[in-house]
Protein backbone atom coordinates (compact mmCIF):
# COMPACT_ATOMS: atom_id res chain seq x y z
CA UNK A 1 0.00 0.00 0.00
CA UNK A 2 1.31 3.22 -0.99
CA UNK A 3 1.02 4.83 2.78
CA UNK A 4 3.33 2.12 3.59
CA UNK A 5 6.32 3.57 0.60
CA UNK A 6 5.12 7.15 2.11
CA UNK A 7 6.50 6.50 5.49
CA UNK A 8 9.42 5.21 4.50
CA UNK A 9 10.04 8.10 1.99
CA UNK A 10 9.25 10.60 5.23
CA UNK A 11 11.99 8.77 7.13
CA UNK A 12 14.68 9.07 4.67
CA UNK A 13 14.32 12.45 3.48
CA UNK A 14 15.92 14.86 1.56
CA UNK A 15 17.70 18.24 2.29
CA UNK A 16 14.39 20.58 0.79
CA UNK A 17 11.45 17.73 1.32
CA UNK A 18 8.04 19.25 2.28
CA UNK A 19 5.70 16.69 2.04
CA UNK A 20 4.23 13.81 -0.21
CA UNK A 21 0.66 13.16 -1.20
CA UNK A 22 -0.65 9.55 -1.12
CA UNK A 23 -3.50 8.92 -2.96
CA UNK A 24 -4.64 5.70 -4.33
CA UNK A 25 -2.32 4.55 -7.27
CA UNK A 26 -0.10 7.60 -7.15
CA UNK A 27 2.13 9.60 -4.88
CA UNK A 28 2.99 13.58 -5.26
CA UNK A 29 6.27 14.67 -3.34
CA UNK A 30 6.61 18.36 -2.76
CA UNK A 31 10.15 19.95 -2.50
CA UNK A 32 11.50 23.00 -2.21
CA UNK A 33 13.12 23.44 -5.89
CA UNK A 34 15.88 26.82 -4.06
CA UNK A 35 16.85 24.31 -1.01
CA UNK A 36 17.38 20.88 -3.20
CA UNK A 37 19.09 23.03 -5.87
CA UNK A 38 21.76 24.09 -3.42
CA UNK A 39 22.59 20.51 -2.50
CA UNK A 40 22.13 18.49 -5.50
CA UNK A 41 25.31 18.22 -7.98
CA UNK A 42 26.24 21.56 -10.31
CA UNK A 43 24.34 20.61 -13.66
CA UNK A 44 22.19 18.18 -12.29
CA UNK A 45 18.21 19.46 -12.20
CA UNK A 46 16.76 18.93 -8.88
CA UNK A 47 13.40 16.88 -10.51
CA UNK A 48 15.94 14.57 -11.73
CA UNK A 49 17.51 14.24 -8.54
CA UNK A 50 14.06 13.47 -7.15
CA UNK A 51 13.19 10.94 -9.39
CA UNK A 52 16.04 9.34 -8.88
CA UNK A 53 16.13 9.01 -5.08
CA UNK A 54 12.06 7.98 -5.59
CA UNK A 55 13.29 5.29 -8.03
CA UNK A 56 15.85 3.61 -5.77
CA UNK A 57 13.39 4.07 -2.36
CA UNK A 58 10.36 1.90 -4.82
CA UNK A 59 12.62 -0.66 -5.66
CA UNK A 60 13.07 -1.97 -2.37
CA UNK A 61 10.41 -4.30 -1.51
CA UNK A 62 7.71 -3.53 1.32
CA UNK A 63 8.41 -6.12 4.34
CA UNK A 64 4.61 -6.06 5.67
CA UNK A 65 1.10 -5.31 4.79
CA UNK A 66 -0.41 -2.65 7.01
CA UNK A 67 -4.12 -3.50 8.22
CA UNK A 68 -6.96 -1.34 9.28
CA UNK A 69 -6.92 -1.98 13.18
CA UNK A 70 -10.14 1.00 14.11
CA UNK A 71 -13.78 0.78 12.73
CA UNK A 72 -15.79 3.86 12.43
CA UNK A 73 -19.61 3.68 12.45
CA UNK A 74 -21.17 6.46 11.19
CA UNK A 75 -24.91 6.90 11.04
CA UNK A 76 -26.10 8.46 7.74
CA UNK A 77 -29.83 9.59 6.63
CA UNK A 78 -30.21 8.79 3.33
CA UNK A 79 -31.60 11.33 1.43
CA UNK A 80 -29.38 13.50 -0.60
CA UNK A 81 -30.32 14.93 -3.65
CA UNK A 82 -28.91 12.56 -6.11
CA UNK A 83 -29.73 9.24 -4.58
CA UNK A 84 -32.75 8.64 -6.99
CA UNK A 85 -30.09 9.54 -9.61
CA UNK A 86 -28.74 6.38 -8.87
CA UNK A 87 -30.92 4.35 -8.32
CA UNK A 88 -32.60 4.79 -11.69
CA UNK A 89 -29.25 4.11 -13.18
CA UNK A 90 -28.84 1.10 -12.29
CA UNK A 91 -32.81 0.47 -11.80
CA UNK A 92 -32.78 -0.44 -8.06
CA UNK A 93 -34.97 1.20 -5.14
CA UNK A 94 -33.77 3.45 -3.17
CA UNK A 95 -33.94 1.86 -0.27
CA UNK A 96 -31.65 -1.20 -2.43
CA UNK A 97 -29.01 1.52 -2.76
CA UNK A 98 -29.02 2.00 0.72
CA UNK A 99 -29.06 -1.44 1.88
CA UNK A 100 -26.15 -1.64 -0.92
CA UNK A 101 -24.53 1.18 0.62
CA UNK A 102 -24.13 0.30 4.58
CA UNK A 103 -23.28 -3.50 3.44
CA UNK A 104 -19.76 -3.26 3.26
CA UNK A 105 -16.98 -1.70 5.40
CA UNK A 106 -14.73 0.58 3.45
CA UNK A 107 -11.47 1.49 4.07
CA UNK A 108 -10.27 5.09 4.17
CA UNK A 109 -7.51 5.29 0.98
CA UNK A 110 -6.44 8.68 1.82
CA UNK A 111 -7.84 12.31 3.10
CA UNK A 112 -8.07 15.04 0.73
CA UNK A 113 -9.34 17.30 -1.66
CA UNK A 114 -10.66 19.43 1.65
CA UNK A 115 -9.65 19.42 5.05
CA UNK A 116 -10.28 16.04 6.47
CA UNK A 117 -12.15 14.57 3.32
CA UNK A 118 -11.96 10.67 3.26
CA UNK A 119 -11.94 8.85 0.20
CA UNK A 120 -13.00 5.52 0.85
CA UNK A 121 -14.13 2.46 -1.60
CA UNK A 122 -14.53 0.17 -2.85
CA UNK A 123 -18.31 0.51 -3.36
CA UNK A 124 -20.32 -2.46 -5.18
CA UNK A 125 -20.75 -2.11 -8.37
CA UNK A 126 -23.82 -1.88 -8.37
CA UNK A 127 -24.29 1.51 -6.99
CA UNK A 128 -20.63 3.19 -8.29
CA UNK A 129 -21.56 6.15 -10.58
CA UNK A 130 -19.86 8.72 -12.48
CA UNK A 131 -19.34 12.39 -11.18
CA UNK A 132 -21.71 14.88 -12.07
CA UNK A 133 -20.67 16.57 -15.55
CA UNK A 134 -20.55 20.21 -13.92
CA UNK A 135 -19.45 20.28 -10.01
CA UNK A 136 -22.69 21.62 -7.82
CA UNK A 137 -21.18 25.10 -6.24
CA UNK A 138 -22.75 24.41 -3.23
CA UNK A 139 -22.86 20.97 -1.82
CA UNK A 140 -24.22 20.31 2.36
CA UNK A 141 -21.88 19.89 5.24
CA UNK A 142 -22.17 16.08 6.16
CA UNK A 143 -23.26 14.80 2.93
CA UNK A 144 -22.12 11.32 1.91
CA UNK A 145 -21.27 11.36 -2.00
CA UNK A 146 -20.45 8.50 -4.33
CA UNK A 147 -17.88 9.11 -7.38
CA UNK A 148 -16.80 5.92 -9.28
CA UNK A 149 -16.18 2.91 -6.84
CA UNK A 150 -15.28 5.63 -3.99
CA UNK A 151 -17.44 6.98 -1.38
CA UNK A 152 -16.36 10.06 0.75
CA UNK A 153 -17.93 12.82 3.27
CA UNK A 154 -17.88 16.26 2.81
CA UNK A 155 -17.14 17.79 5.99
CA UNK A 156 -18.01 21.24 5.04
CA UNK A 157 -19.81 23.40 2.82
CA UNK A 158 -18.26 23.23 -0.54
CA UNK A 159 -18.10 22.81 -4.12
CA UNK A 160 -18.11 19.41 -5.02
CA UNK A 161 -19.05 16.55 -8.21
CA UNK A 162 -19.51 13.99 -6.41
CA UNK A 163 -23.38 12.30 -6.42
CA UNK A 164 -24.82 12.64 -3.12
CA UNK A 165 -26.99 9.65 -1.32
CA UNK A 166 -26.77 11.01 2.12
CA UNK A 167 -25.78 13.08 5.17
CA UNK A 168 -23.95 12.21 8.20
CA UNK A 169 -24.70 13.95 11.43
CA UNK A 170 -21.01 13.35 12.76
CA UNK A 171 -17.96 16.70 12.92
CA UNK A 172 -15.55 14.13 11.00
CA UNK A 173 -12.90 17.35 10.61
CA UNK A 174 -12.95 19.91 13.96
CA UNK A 175 -10.18 23.00 13.64
CA UNK A 176 -9.72 23.09 17.14
CA UNK A 177 -8.71 19.79 18.19
CA UNK A 178 -5.38 18.60 18.08
CA UNK A 179 -5.40 16.54 15.94
CA UNK A 180 -7.93 17.50 13.55
CA UNK A 181 -9.34 14.41 11.39
CA UNK A 182 -11.13 11.66 13.15
CA UNK A 183 -10.48 9.37 10.26
CA UNK A 184 -6.77 8.97 9.44
CA UNK A 185 -5.42 6.95 6.02
CA UNK A 186 -6.03 3.07 6.68
CA UNK A 187 -8.90 3.04 9.20
CA UNK A 188 -12.05 1.16 8.01
CA UNK A 189 -15.64 2.66 8.06
CA UNK A 190 -18.93 1.28 8.06
CA UNK A 191 -22.09 3.46 7.79
CA UNK A 192 -25.57 2.89 9.14
CA UNK A 193 -28.65 4.18 8.10
CA UNK A 194 -30.72 6.39 10.34
CA UNK A 195 -33.87 8.23 10.39
CA UNK A 196 -34.65 12.23 10.40
CA UNK A 197 -35.29 12.03 14.15
CA UNK A 198 -32.23 10.29 15.19
CA UNK A 199 -30.17 12.91 12.66
CA UNK A 200 -31.63 15.78 14.48
CA UNK A 201 -30.69 14.36 17.98
CA UNK A 202 -27.07 13.39 16.88
CA UNK A 203 -26.60 16.74 14.84
CA UNK A 204 -23.48 18.22 15.55
CA UNK A 205 -22.91 20.94 12.74
CA UNK B 1 -1.67 50.47 16.69
CA UNK B 2 -4.14 49.03 14.72
CA UNK B 3 -6.45 50.07 11.77
CA UNK B 4 -10.56 49.72 10.93
CA UNK B 5 -11.93 47.99 8.44
CA UNK B 6 -14.28 50.97 7.06
CA UNK B 7 -15.62 49.41 4.15
CA UNK B 8 -13.93 45.96 3.29
CA UNK B 9 -13.69 44.62 -0.14
CA UNK B 10 -15.99 41.43 -0.73
CA UNK B 11 -13.15 39.46 -0.11
CA UNK B 12 -10.52 40.78 2.69
CA UNK B 13 -8.13 37.94 4.09
CA UNK B 14 -4.57 38.18 6.21
CA UNK B 15 -2.27 35.89 3.78
CA UNK B 16 1.26 35.03 3.99
CA UNK B 17 3.38 32.32 2.57
CA UNK B 18 1.38 28.82 2.34
CA UNK B 19 1.04 26.28 5.01
CA UNK B 20 3.02 23.13 3.58
CA UNK B 21 3.42 20.60 5.19
CA UNK B 22 -0.50 19.02 5.59
CA UNK B 23 -1.45 18.47 2.13
CA UNK B 24 -1.79 14.64 3.17
CA UNK B 25 -4.53 15.78 5.75
CA UNK B 26 -6.26 17.59 3.16
CA UNK B 27 -5.12 20.68 4.28
CA UNK B 28 -3.96 22.97 1.22
CA UNK B 29 -1.24 24.96 1.61
CA UNK B 30 -3.59 28.74 0.83
CA UNK B 31 -1.58 32.00 0.51
CA UNK B 32 -1.58 34.99 -1.38
CA UNK B 33 -3.50 34.68 -5.07
CA UNK B 34 -0.61 36.88 -6.10
CA UNK B 35 2.45 35.63 -4.36
CA UNK B 36 4.64 38.02 -5.98
CA UNK B 37 3.21 40.87 -5.11
CA UNK B 38 2.49 39.67 -1.37
CA UNK B 39 6.25 39.57 -1.02
CA UNK B 40 7.40 42.58 -2.33
CA UNK B 41 4.70 44.36 -0.50
CA UNK B 42 6.63 43.04 2.88
CA UNK B 43 9.59 44.26 1.63
CA UNK B 44 8.81 47.17 0.38
CA UNK B 45 8.16 48.62 4.38
CA UNK B 46 11.13 46.76 5.91
CA UNK B 47 9.96 43.27 6.43
CA UNK B 48 10.77 39.79 5.56
CA UNK B 49 7.98 37.39 5.97
CA UNK B 50 4.52 38.54 7.53
CA UNK B 51 1.20 38.60 7.11
CA UNK B 52 -0.54 40.91 4.58
CA UNK B 53 -3.82 42.07 3.94
CA UNK B 54 -5.27 41.06 0.53
CA UNK B 55 -7.84 42.79 -1.02
CA UNK B 56 -9.53 41.78 -3.88
CA UNK B 57 -12.02 42.73 -6.67
CA UNK B 58 -13.56 46.19 -5.69
CA UNK B 59 -12.83 49.59 -3.26
CA UNK B 60 -11.97 49.56 0.45
CA UNK B 61 -11.74 52.23 3.11
CA UNK B 62 -9.12 51.25 5.68
CA UNK B 63 -9.18 53.65 8.60
CA UNK B 64 -5.05 54.07 10.59
CA UNK B 65 -5.76 54.70 14.20
CA UNK B 66 -2.02 55.78 14.74
CA UNK B 67 1.23 56.61 13.07
CA UNK B 68 2.09 53.49 10.34
CA UNK B 69 4.43 52.91 7.61
CA UNK B 70 1.98 51.17 4.77
CA UNK B 71 2.55 50.21 1.44
CA UNK B 72 -0.27 48.57 -1.18
CA UNK B 73 1.09 46.48 -3.84
CA UNK B 74 -1.12 44.54 -6.81
CA UNK B 75 -2.73 45.56 -9.90
CA UNK B 76 -6.18 47.40 -10.70
CA UNK B 77 -5.95 49.74 -7.77
CA UNK B 78 -5.24 53.51 -6.81
CA UNK B 79 -4.45 55.03 -3.49
CA UNK B 80 -5.68 58.29 -1.64
CA UNK B 81 -4.47 58.09 1.63
CA UNK B 82 -5.67 61.02 3.87
CA UNK B 83 -7.12 62.56 0.41
CA UNK B 84 -3.55 62.62 -0.86
CA UNK B 85 -3.00 60.37 -4.50
CA UNK B 86 0.10 57.74 -3.56
CA UNK B 87 1.26 54.98 -5.65
CA UNK B 88 0.73 51.49 -5.50
CA UNK B 89 4.34 49.81 -5.17
CA UNK B 90 5.82 52.05 -3.04
CA UNK B 91 5.57 52.89 0.73
CA UNK B 92 4.21 55.62 2.05
CA UNK B 93 3.43 57.25 5.66
CA UNK B 94 0.38 57.93 7.71
CA UNK B 95 -0.72 60.06 10.44
CA UNK B 96 -2.52 58.54 12.97
CA UNK B 97 -6.43 59.10 11.67
CA UNK B 98 -5.69 58.88 8.16
CA UNK B 99 -8.14 57.14 5.78
CA UNK B 100 -6.25 54.92 3.38
CA UNK B 101 -8.76 54.35 0.64
CA UNK B 102 -7.86 51.81 -1.79
CA UNK B 103 -10.03 52.30 -5.34
CA UNK B 104 -10.38 49.61 -7.87
CA UNK B 105 -9.90 51.71 -10.81
CA UNK B 106 -8.23 49.27 -13.76
CA UNK B 107 -7.66 45.59 -14.86
CA UNK B 108 -6.59 43.84 -12.13
CA UNK B 109 -8.00 41.90 -9.56
CA UNK B 110 -5.86 41.72 -6.21
CA UNK B 111 -4.58 44.40 -3.91
CA UNK B 112 -1.58 43.80 -1.02
CA UNK B 113 -1.91 46.02 2.09
CA UNK B 114 1.20 45.48 4.29
CA UNK B 115 2.81 47.86 7.11
CA UNK B 116 6.30 48.14 8.64
CA UNK B 117 6.59 44.93 11.51
CA UNK B 118 4.03 43.09 10.05
CA UNK B 119 -0.03 42.25 11.02
CA UNK B 120 -1.00 40.50 14.13
CA UNK B 121 -2.40 37.54 13.05
CA UNK B 122 -3.09 33.85 14.32
CA UNK B 123 -0.69 30.63 13.53
CA UNK B 124 -2.45 27.63 12.60
CA UNK B 125 -0.55 24.38 11.67
CA UNK B 126 2.71 26.65 11.42
CA UNK B 127 1.38 29.39 9.09
CA UNK B 128 -0.66 32.75 10.18
CA UNK B 129 -2.07 32.43 6.68
CA UNK B 130 -5.95 32.40 6.55
CA UNK B 131 -7.50 29.13 5.87
CA UNK B 132 -11.35 29.88 4.87
CA UNK B 133 -12.05 26.20 4.79
CA UNK B 134 -11.00 25.39 8.10
CA UNK B 135 -11.76 28.61 9.60
CA UNK B 136 -8.58 28.59 11.17
CA UNK B 137 -5.21 30.83 10.65
CA UNK B 138 -4.90 34.91 10.16
CA UNK B 139 -7.79 36.84 11.70
CA UNK B 140 -9.29 33.92 13.59
CA UNK B 141 -10.07 32.05 10.49
CA UNK B 142 -12.30 34.92 8.84
CA UNK B 143 -12.54 37.37 5.54
CA UNK B 144 -12.34 41.25 7.03
CA UNK B 145 -15.84 42.86 7.89
CA UNK B 146 -16.57 46.21 8.21
CA UNK B 147 -15.47 47.58 11.61
CA UNK B 148 -13.18 44.76 12.30
CA UNK B 149 -9.78 45.90 13.97
CA UNK B 150 -6.35 44.69 13.09
CA UNK B 151 -3.58 45.42 14.72
CA UNK B 152 0.31 45.51 13.84
CA UNK B 153 3.21 44.48 15.61
CA UNK B 154 5.42 47.33 16.97
CA UNK B 155 4.89 51.17 16.27
CA UNK B 156 8.51 52.70 15.92
CA UNK B 157 6.90 55.89 13.99
CA UNK B 158 6.57 59.06 14.87
CA UNK B 159 5.25 60.90 11.35
CA UNK B 160 4.80 64.59 10.40
CA UNK B 161 2.79 64.39 7.25
CA UNK B 162 1.38 62.02 4.92
CA UNK B 163 4.11 61.32 2.50
CA UNK B 164 5.44 58.87 -0.50
CA UNK B 165 8.67 57.54 0.29
CA UNK B 166 11.71 57.42 -2.31
CA UNK B 167 11.90 54.26 -3.33
CA UNK B 168 9.43 51.63 -5.19
CA UNK B 169 9.12 49.32 -7.85
CA UNK B 170 9.66 50.25 -11.58
CA UNK B 171 7.26 49.78 -14.50
CA UNK B 172 10.16 47.77 -16.31
CA UNK B 173 10.50 45.23 -13.29
CA UNK B 174 6.65 44.71 -13.06
CA UNK B 175 6.68 44.63 -16.97
CA UNK B 176 8.08 41.37 -16.58
CA UNK B 177 5.68 40.05 -14.19
CA UNK B 178 2.24 41.37 -15.81
CA UNK B 179 2.73 41.82 -19.39
CA UNK B 180 1.69 40.66 -21.73
CA UNK B 181 -1.52 40.04 -19.25
CA UNK B 182 -2.83 37.06 -21.99
CA UNK B 183 0.02 34.87 -21.92
CA UNK B 184 -0.14 32.30 -19.60
CA UNK B 185 2.84 29.76 -19.78
CA UNK B 186 1.86 26.40 -19.03
CA UNK B 187 4.02 22.74 -18.90
CA UNK B 188 2.44 19.10 -19.67
CA UNK B 189 1.20 17.56 -16.51
CA UNK B 190 0.47 14.12 -15.84
CA UNK B 191 -3.17 13.55 -18.20
CA UNK B 192 -1.96 15.87 -21.37
CA UNK B 193 -1.38 13.19 -23.36
CA UNK B 194 -4.66 12.24 -22.80
CA UNK B 195 -5.82 15.02 -24.80
CA UNK B 196 -7.08 14.31 -28.42
CA UNK B 197 -4.56 15.55 -30.87
CA UNK B 198 -7.25 18.06 -31.78
CA UNK B 199 -7.96 19.67 -28.27
CA UNK B 200 -4.31 19.95 -27.54
CA UNK B 201 -4.29 22.38 -30.80
CA UNK B 202 -7.20 24.01 -29.52
CA UNK B 203 -5.90 24.60 -25.87
CA UNK B 204 -2.86 26.35 -27.24
CA UNK B 205 -4.13 28.23 -30.72
CA UNK B 206 -7.29 28.96 -28.91
CA UNK B 207 -8.37 31.81 -26.73
CA UNK B 208 -10.06 31.09 -23.35
CA UNK B 209 -11.87 33.67 -21.12
CA UNK B 210 -11.96 34.00 -17.40
CA UNK B 211 -15.53 32.89 -16.18
CA UNK B 212 -17.51 34.42 -12.95
CA UNK B 213 -17.91 30.82 -11.47
CA UNK B 214 -13.98 32.19 -10.12
CA UNK B 215 -12.37 32.95 -7.10
CA UNK B 216 -9.42 31.88 -4.63
CA UNK B 217 -10.16 28.24 -5.03
CA UNK B 218 -9.95 28.14 -8.90
CA UNK B 219 -10.51 30.39 -12.49
CA UNK B 220 -12.51 28.30 -14.58
CA UNK B 221 -12.73 29.22 -17.95
CA UNK B 222 -15.04 29.42 -21.06
CA UNK B 223 -13.96 28.45 -24.49
CA UNK B 224 -13.42 25.92 -27.10
CA UNK B 225 -14.94 22.50 -25.69
CA UNK B 226 -11.69 19.95 -25.50
CA UNK B 227 -11.57 16.39 -24.88
CA UNK B 228 -9.76 13.27 -24.37
CA UNK B 229 -9.31 11.01 -26.86
CA UNK B 230 -11.07 8.24 -24.94
CA UNK B 231 -13.37 8.58 -21.64
CA UNK B 232 -11.82 7.69 -17.93
CA UNK B 233 -13.20 7.77 -15.03
CA UNK B 234 -10.38 8.93 -12.68
CA UNK B 235 -9.26 8.31 -9.20
CA UNK B 236 -8.78 11.13 -7.11
CA UNK B 237 -5.11 12.35 -7.60
CA UNK B 238 -2.78 15.02 -5.99
CA UNK B 239 -3.00 18.67 -7.71
CA UNK B 240 -1.29 22.30 -6.76
CA UNK B 241 -1.55 25.84 -7.92
CA UNK B 242 -1.72 26.16 -11.72
CA UNK B 243 -3.14 22.94 -12.47
CA UNK B 244 -4.95 23.00 -15.08
CA UNK B 245 -8.07 20.64 -15.04
CA UNK B 246 -10.69 19.37 -17.70
CA UNK B 247 -14.16 18.83 -16.61
CA UNK B 248 -16.41 16.21 -18.13
CA UNK B 249 -18.29 19.08 -20.26
CA UNK B 250 -15.14 19.88 -21.90
CA UNK B 251 -14.59 23.36 -20.02
CA UNK B 252 -11.16 24.18 -18.22
CA UNK B 253 -10.50 25.03 -14.56
CA UNK B 254 -7.30 26.21 -13.39
CA UNK B 255 -6.86 25.51 -9.63
CA UNK B 256 -5.84 28.76 -7.37
CA UNK B 257 -4.51 29.48 -3.85
CA UNK B 258 -7.06 28.14 -2.22
CA UNK B 259 -7.28 25.12 -4.12
CA UNK B 260 -8.23 21.67 -3.05
CA UNK B 261 -4.79 18.81 -2.43
CA UNK B 262 -6.68 16.27 -4.55
CA UNK B 263 -9.11 16.18 -7.60
CA UNK B 264 -10.80 13.33 -9.79
CA UNK B 265 -10.57 15.29 -13.46
CA UNK B 266 -7.76 14.67 -15.73
CA UNK B 267 -4.93 17.05 -15.20
CA UNK B 268 -4.32 18.57 -18.68
CA UNK B 269 -1.30 21.54 -17.88
CA UNK B 270 0.04 23.08 -15.72
CA UNK B 271 0.35 26.97 -14.95
CA UNK B 272 4.31 27.78 -14.41
CA UNK B 273 5.13 29.44 -10.73
CA UNK B 274 6.43 32.85 -12.98
CA UNK B 275 3.13 33.01 -14.52
CA UNK B 276 0.45 32.07 -11.84
CA UNK B 277 0.70 36.08 -10.06
CA UNK B 278 -0.36 37.23 -13.31
CA UNK B 279 -2.84 34.79 -14.15
CA UNK B 280 -4.20 35.63 -10.60
CA UNK B 281 -4.84 39.31 -11.34
CA UNK B 282 -6.73 38.38 -14.25
CA UNK B 283 -10.37 39.31 -13.64
CA UNK B 284 -14.42 37.61 -14.80
CA UNK B 285 -14.16 38.66 -18.65
CA UNK B 286 -10.07 39.07 -19.19
CA UNK B 287 -8.72 36.99 -22.15
CA UNK B 288 -6.44 34.04 -21.69
CA UNK B 289 -3.90 32.50 -24.27
CA UNK B 290 -2.02 29.62 -23.09
CA UNK B 291 1.26 28.90 -24.40
CA UNK B 292 3.11 25.54 -23.45
CA UNK B 293 6.93 25.52 -22.49
CA UNK B 294 8.75 22.47 -20.97
CA UNK B 295 9.68 22.01 -17.67
CA UNK B 296 12.99 22.74 -18.12
CA UNK B 297 12.44 26.08 -19.29
CA UNK B 298 9.53 26.26 -16.56
CA UNK B 299 12.56 26.07 -13.89
CA UNK B 300 14.78 28.57 -15.81
CA UNK B 301 11.67 31.00 -15.82
CA UNK B 302 11.28 30.39 -11.69
CA UNK B 303 15.07 30.48 -10.96
CA UNK B 304 15.47 33.76 -12.76
CA UNK B 305 12.15 35.12 -11.11
CA UNK B 306 13.42 34.02 -7.65
CA UNK B 307 16.90 35.72 -8.64
CA UNK B 308 14.74 38.78 -9.43
CA UNK B 309 13.36 38.99 -6.07
CA UNK B 310 15.95 38.21 -4.09
CA UNK B 311 17.56 41.91 -5.52
CA UNK B 312 14.62 43.44 -4.77
CA UNK B 313 14.40 42.90 -1.10
CA UNK B 314 17.65 43.39 -1.07
CA UNK B 315 17.74 46.99 -2.51
CA UNK B 316 14.67 47.52 -0.48
CA UNK B 317 15.95 46.47 2.82
CA UNK B 318 18.96 48.53 1.97
CA UNK B 319 16.43 51.81 0.84
CA UNK B 320 14.96 51.37 3.88
CA UNK B 321 17.75 51.22 6.44
CA UNK B 322 19.42 54.23 4.80
CA UNK B 323 16.22 56.22 4.94
CA UNK B 324 15.65 55.55 8.65
CA UNK B 325 19.30 55.12 9.74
Amino acid sequence: MISKRVNRLLKKSFEGFIESVPSYSSLAVFFDYLKVKSVVKEGQAPFDFIKGFLERMIDQPAKDVEEANVVVKLPVLYDGDDLDFVAQQHQLSRDEVISIHTAKQYRVFMIGFLPGFPYMGSVDERIASPRKNSPRTVVPAGSVGIAGIQTGIYQQVSPGGWQLIGRTPMKIFDVKKESPCLLKPGDAVKFYSIDKTEFEKLNEY
Amino acid sequence: MSIKILKPVMLTTLVSDGREGFRSLGIGPGGAMDNFAMRVANYLVGNEHTAVIELGYSSAEILFQQDQLACVTGKGFTLLADEQEVSLWKPFKLKANAVLKIIKSAPGAWAYLSVHGGWKAETWLGSTTTNLSAGAGGFYGKALQKNDVVEWNGNKFQINETKVLPWGISINELNDVYSPASEIRCMPSIETDLLSPQSKGKFISDEFIISSQSNRMGYRLKGSALSLSERIEMISSPVDFGTIQLLPDGNLIVLMADHQTTGGYPRIASVIKADQPKLSQLLPGDKVNFKMITSKEAEVEFLSREQKIKELKRNCITRFNDYFR
